[in-house]
């Protein structure tokens, strides 16, 4: 078990370095210049002269292995240097941003996964063909609706014309509603599909009749037994899903004007501001690396079928 | 698995119809709104939520013609003279009077007492001195570069503790009106001495303004408060004293329907840049549009005659010519936007109309260029040498409807056989490519500002050079209208330029570029400085229990 | 369950005509996409104009069927560069076992933790914009999946007794890779792609509603969308309309394709 954590755990630290590495190089070859983009502003007056002293002073004309290994000891350390497109530490831009993304992520899926259960459960339950067909459907319509299209079309709807909801003032919780159920239409949909397919499974297990011969409800039968099955393939898609709720966040709050990573990701891109955008590549690979680290270390305990293999 | 059937695939259609549908038939809805029981008198209190299209960039104060820079740095500063937006005459405001020395090369500011900044150092005429030293001069080693609204800057004296003197080299007869402008805001000098990267940040902005800020979430949003020991409004001004709003909330709504959808519903009491296509719908809700004028150089095209294909005067005269502004007005566009009838506003000081000279002549325009030897090929573009007539523009993200616009001007060309070839403004290409003329043939701009000098600001080669301007005629031209201190003489030279720039075929006006806002019917008093920023100081709401 | 399904018939129908009015657009509209009326500007849909007409008063239908080739080749192009970049790996990894597949399969994982979108964001940045490279920067968000998908088949299909029997009746290795093993691992990867088709319409739409899209005035689809967003409470067909042949092609894309045996769970775990 040592040996399967360790090396895990190594495997995980290497992606890492893999992912910040990848990042570093891909940032560096971009043609842009965020110097050139935050200073080119004629009311400035800026001369290409002043503009080359900016650029010299952020990148510190070091060549490039050196500045490489500058940069990631920086990482390492916790320190990802300065945002060109603000003059302020990446670190305190992260931290601004992480919370919010970490609540709208956090309720998103949540959200998602309620959703894929009510959809998968009360298809199972379900023996009406059509109502279950309808059902069923349901996850192919979710993720084929643009999700920028669906945050708009939610806020017209029920903020500025039924009034139900604030999306300019209100509390956070009020502000929170809509980008939650933005973000987890579309990811309830493989979650539910996941889920249904558990369910088709258990009907064909040969004890189902069997107990429902002894008097066992179709519900109980559905709780029982389908529930302890799906909590694993629940949990994979999980850790799978951790890119797309940041790729939906980047979506969610342009649409709603939220802060968070999502929007601080797509202020970098077109800034090119690239300090903040290595430390968000950074960060997304350390989240989706970690829960999936502490989900494959989970499937052994939660599965006791499942034998450890190292 | 199993499939799903043909009705729930309906199903499913039917229920997005439904959301399509209810959309529909809602349009232009908004509910009634409650009306104003206004006797007139303002009431002290409440908070302004005001939504932003963009964020604010750098508040470096020569920066601030950034609408939403300025937006902020017009509540927290204060400038040396008022300028009227109606009569555009220029009125006291920290500097209680002045002498303007002869031949505009000396001026002389009194100062008023008592007036201090947020950091609670005194605005007195050191301070003064600090900050036109910067803005005229720049600072090279804090990097801070000169402010465009001053012209010709020598030195500062200061006199007394109340009294500045400023000394230009040549005439400099638009600055006083440059004390008044938005990049003229007075900062403490702590503010003034810091390098161009913390100036930049908002935090480090100490104004003498009516508002400071209270709280700030980078990109998305700024508390203002009301500074309660604020007396020192414009002399003119009916209100005085500290604002009428407690506070205001700056937040930034980039989705056009959104800042709308939100103004229409009551979520927000005050919203900048009102889409044309949208005045309608807040009008019929009972709102009210704020459609201001910024009197400088009109919403259009700017043609670089450095670029291989637009160096040749007869293809710019045709592009001229083959461009029916009208058509882009009419269409995309409202009363609000009227008809550009020469390079300048014609609210603009100095303006000659030059309608005439304008005129939409689509033979005219195919004579020239079949005249440059361009000729029509088999897919309908011209070619000349196996070279397309092909020329490149970024959409403009600030220019309202860039897209729209270019894209019915690109149709337009079409039919004379030029290809318009429109790229969407990522931010790092536009950085690279749009000083390149043979990239960036044409660029879509406009730049505001109550002044004769807006018009050099835009074509020098020194200052914004909208043209990649190779034309030393046009920066002589530009530099004596600068420096001419005589009103009337100055007003001529200005018409002679803008006759001269329509004669090159440097640009192709299409209208005069108004800022819009929308307001709901319980805000009050928002005034707005000559080139269309708001001033929220006399600002009140009357929605209040 | 034997009945006809009606759904898949469906769906086929509407990629069917999507692919006609890519490849033979003037059939089913006379209207010019490019260059409108504008006197004839935001008219709801009527019989002249079945989908209505948009701000420059060009005709919307002729603007989506018109634009049905930018968008479906742009997610061939997509669904193309994943495919091939990653069933190249998969396949790779999967035959060639130890070392190699673990740097492989690392590799994968690392495409997998960046986040798509923003991956193909710097890769639109990195190339410049355009409708090709922005179908390629979303392809390579989808290599991780192919790739993964591709290397768990070709496992599969190696411990299949004939692939032993072909490698020990001494096969060479290329030949068996390519006579045996890449056609039974195919079938699940082509319903994977048929799924990413759907998924590449909805992700390049996604960049152009962030400004990343194809050149005006090309009538792309997303582009119809996202710019249609902002008259939703004045002109309602400007983006529902595209929006909803969005929608049926994507839901048919996805029939489709779990009909060929995927789904959208079974990609991803």
């Amino acid at each position: 078990m040592t040996r399967y954590l360790l090396s895990r755990v190594g495997q995980a630290a290497l992606v890492l370095w893999a992912a910040f590495t990848a990042g570093y190089i891909l940032l560096q070859l971009l043609p842009g210049d965020s110097v050139l983009i935050k200073f080119q502003n004629p009311e400035l007056g800026l001369s290409p002269e002043q503009i080359a002293e900016i650029r010299a002073y952020y990148s510190g004309g070091n060549p490039p292995l050196v500045d490489y290994l500058h940069t990631l000891l920086g990482f390492a350390r916790g320190s990802f240097g300065y945002s060109i497109d603000t003059g302020t530490p990446v670190v305190e831009r992260l931290a601004e941003a992480l919370p919010e993304t970490a609540k709208l992520a956090s309720a998103g899926f949540l959200l998602a996964v309620l959703i894929a259960l009510v959809i998968a459960f009360a298809a199972g339950y379900s023996r009406t063909s059509w109502i279950r067909g309808a059902l069923l459907s349901m996850p192919s319509l979710f993720v084929s609706v643009p999700v920028f299209w669906l945050g708009i079309v939610l806020i017209q709807v029920f903020s500025f014309r039924l009034g139900l909801v604030p999306v300019i003032g209100g509390s956070p919780a009020q502000q929170l509603i809509l980008p939650v159920l933005t973000l987890a239409v579309p990811i309830s949909a493989p979650i539910a599909q996941v889920l249904a397919r558990s369910i088709d499974q258990v009907y064909t297990q040969p004890f189902v009749p069997v107990v429902a011969a002894k008097g066992a409800s179709r519900w109980w039968i559905l709780w029982r037994h389908v529930a302890r099955n799906a909590v694993l393939p629940t949990l994979t898609m999980a850790g799978l899903t951790i890119g797309e709720l940041i790729a939906g966040s980047v979506v969610t709050e342009t649409v709603f004007g939220r802060n968070g990573i999502g929007r601080l990701t797509e202020q970098a891109v077109n800034a090119q501001d690239t300090p903040v955008m290595l430390a968000i590549v950074v960060l997304a690979a350390t989240v989706f690396v970690l829960v999936n680290l502490v989900i494959d270390l989970l499937f052994p305990v939660l599965d006791p079928r499942l034998e450890v293999a190292a | 698995m199993s499939s799903s059937t043909p009705r729930s695939t309906i199903a499913a259609g039917v229920a997005m119809l439904t959301v399509v549908g209810l959309l529909g038939a809602c349009g232009g809805g908004g509910g009634p709104v409650q009306q104003a029981s206004t006797d007139g008198k303002p009431v002290y209190g409440g908070t302004l939520t005001y939504l932003e299209h963009q964020p604010p960039t750098c508040l470096y104060l020569p920066a601030a013609g950034f609408y939403p820079n300025g937006g902020i740095l017009n509540q927290i500063t204060d400038k040396l003279t008022w300028q009227n937006p109606k009569t555009l005459e220029i009125e006291p405001w920290i500097a209680t009077k002045w002498e303007v020395g002869k031949d505009a090369t000396e001026y002389t500011f009194h100062l008023r007492d008592g007036v201090t900044f947020s950091d609670g150092t005194p605005l007195d005429a050191e301070a003064v001195a600090a900050n036109f030293d910067v803005y005229g001069l720049g600072d090279d080693k804090l990097k801070l570069p000169v402010a465009e609204f001053v012209n010709n800057y020598k030195r500062s004296e200061v006199v007394d503790r109340l009294t500045v003197k400023f000394f230009f080299d040549k005439p400099s007869p638009g600055f006083l009106q440059g004390t008044s402008v938005i990049g003229a805001g007075l900062v403490s000098k702590k503010t003034i001495s810091l390098p161009y990267e913390e100036q930049c940040q908002l935090k480090n902005i100490a104004g003498s303004g009516p508002f400071t800020v209270k709280n700030q979430v980078i990109d998305k949003q700024i508390d203002l408060a009301a500074r309660k020991d604020y007396n020192w409004a414009p002399k003119s001004s009916q209100h005085q004293g500290r604002a009428y709003l407690d506070e205001i909330k700056v937040i930034v709504t980039p989705e056009d329907n959104v800042r709308v959808g939100a103004l229409t519903s009551g979520q927000a009491d005050f919203v900048r840049y009102v889409q044309a296509y949208d005045e309608e719908t807040v009008k019929s809700a009972g709102h009210t549009i704020y459609a201001e004028p910024t009197r400088g150089v009109n919403n259009g095209l700017y043609l670089r005659p450095g670029n291989s294909i637009l160096k040749d005067l007869d293809v710019r005269k045709a592009l001229q010519a083959g461009t029916d502004a009208k058509e882009v007005v009419d269409t995309l566009f409202t009363p609000s936007y009227p008809l550009a009838t020469s390079v300048l506003s014609h609210l603009a000081q100095g303006y000659v109309d030059l309608s005439k000279e304008l005129a939409y002549d689509p033979a005219k325009a195919n004579a020239l260029l079949d005249k440059a030897g361009w000729v029509r090929g088999a897919d309908g573009i011209r070619a000349k040498d196996s070279v397309k007539l092909q020329l490149g523009v970024f959409i403009a993200g600030p220019q309202p409807l860039s897209k729209q616009t270019l894209e019915l001007i690109g149709q337009q060309w079409a039919k004379l056989g030029v290809k318009l070839e429109i790229r969407p403004a990522d931010a790092g290409t536009q950085a690279v490519d749009i000083k390149n003329a043979e990239k960036t043939a044409l660029a879509h701009t406009m730049v505001g500002r109550a002044d004769q000098d807006v018009i050099k600001s835009q074509f020098h080669s020194e200052n914004r050079d909208v043209i990649l301007s190779q034309d030393e005629k046009l920066d002589r031209l530009l530099e004596q209208e600068s420096a001419e201190p005589d009103t009337a003489a100055r007003n001529a030279k200005v018409a002679e330029i803008q006759r001269y720039v329509i004669e090159q075929g440097y640009t192709i006006p299409l209208f005069e570029e108004p800022q819009v806002y929308g307001g709901a019917p319980h805000v009050h008093g928002v005034a707005f400085e000559a080139v269309a920023r708001p001033a929220f100081y006399s600002a009140w709401k009357s929605n209040q229990d | 369950m034997n009945r006809p399904k009606i759904g898949l018939v469906l769906a086929w129908l509407v990629i069917g005509v999507a692919l006609l009015w890519a490849v033979v657009p003037g059939v089913f509209t006379g209207h010019d996409p490019i260059a409108g009326v504008p006197a004839e500007k935001l008219q709801a849909p009527s019989g002249q104009h079945l989908f209505g007409t948009d701000a420059v008063g060009r005709d919307l239908f002729a603007r989506v069927v018109h634009g049905a080739v930018h968008s479906l080749s742009g997610a061939f192009v997509a669904v193309g560069v994943g495919l091939l970049l990653g069933t190249l790996l998969g396949l790779l990894a999967g035959s060639a076992g130890g070392l190699l597949d673990d740097a492989i399969m690392r590799f994968v994982d690392v495409l997998l933790s960046v986040p798509g979108l923003l991956l193909a964001l710097t890769v639109i940045i990195l190339l410049g914009p355009g409708t090709v490279n922005v179908a390629i920067a979303v392809g390579i968000g989808s290599v991780a999946a192919f790739a993964r998908l591709s290397r768990a088949e070709v496992v599969r299909v190696r411990r299949t007794d004939y692939v032993e029997a072909a490698f020990g009746s001494g096969g060479r290795y290329t030949t068996v890779l390519r006579r045996h093993v890449l056609p039974n691992s195919l079938g699940p990867v082509i319903a994977l792609a048929a799924l990413q088709f759907g998924l590449a319409i909805l992700a390049i739409s996604t960049l152009g509603f962030l400004g990343y899209g194809a050149e005006p005035p090309t009538p792309e689809w997303g582009l119809l969308i996202s710019e249609g967003r902002n008259y939703l409470a004045t002109s309602w067909w400007l983006t529902s309309l595209p929006g909803a042949v969005v929608v049926s092609v994507v839901l048919a894309a996805g029939r489709i394709s779990r009909s060929l045996g995927a789904d959208l769970g079974k990609d991803r775990a």
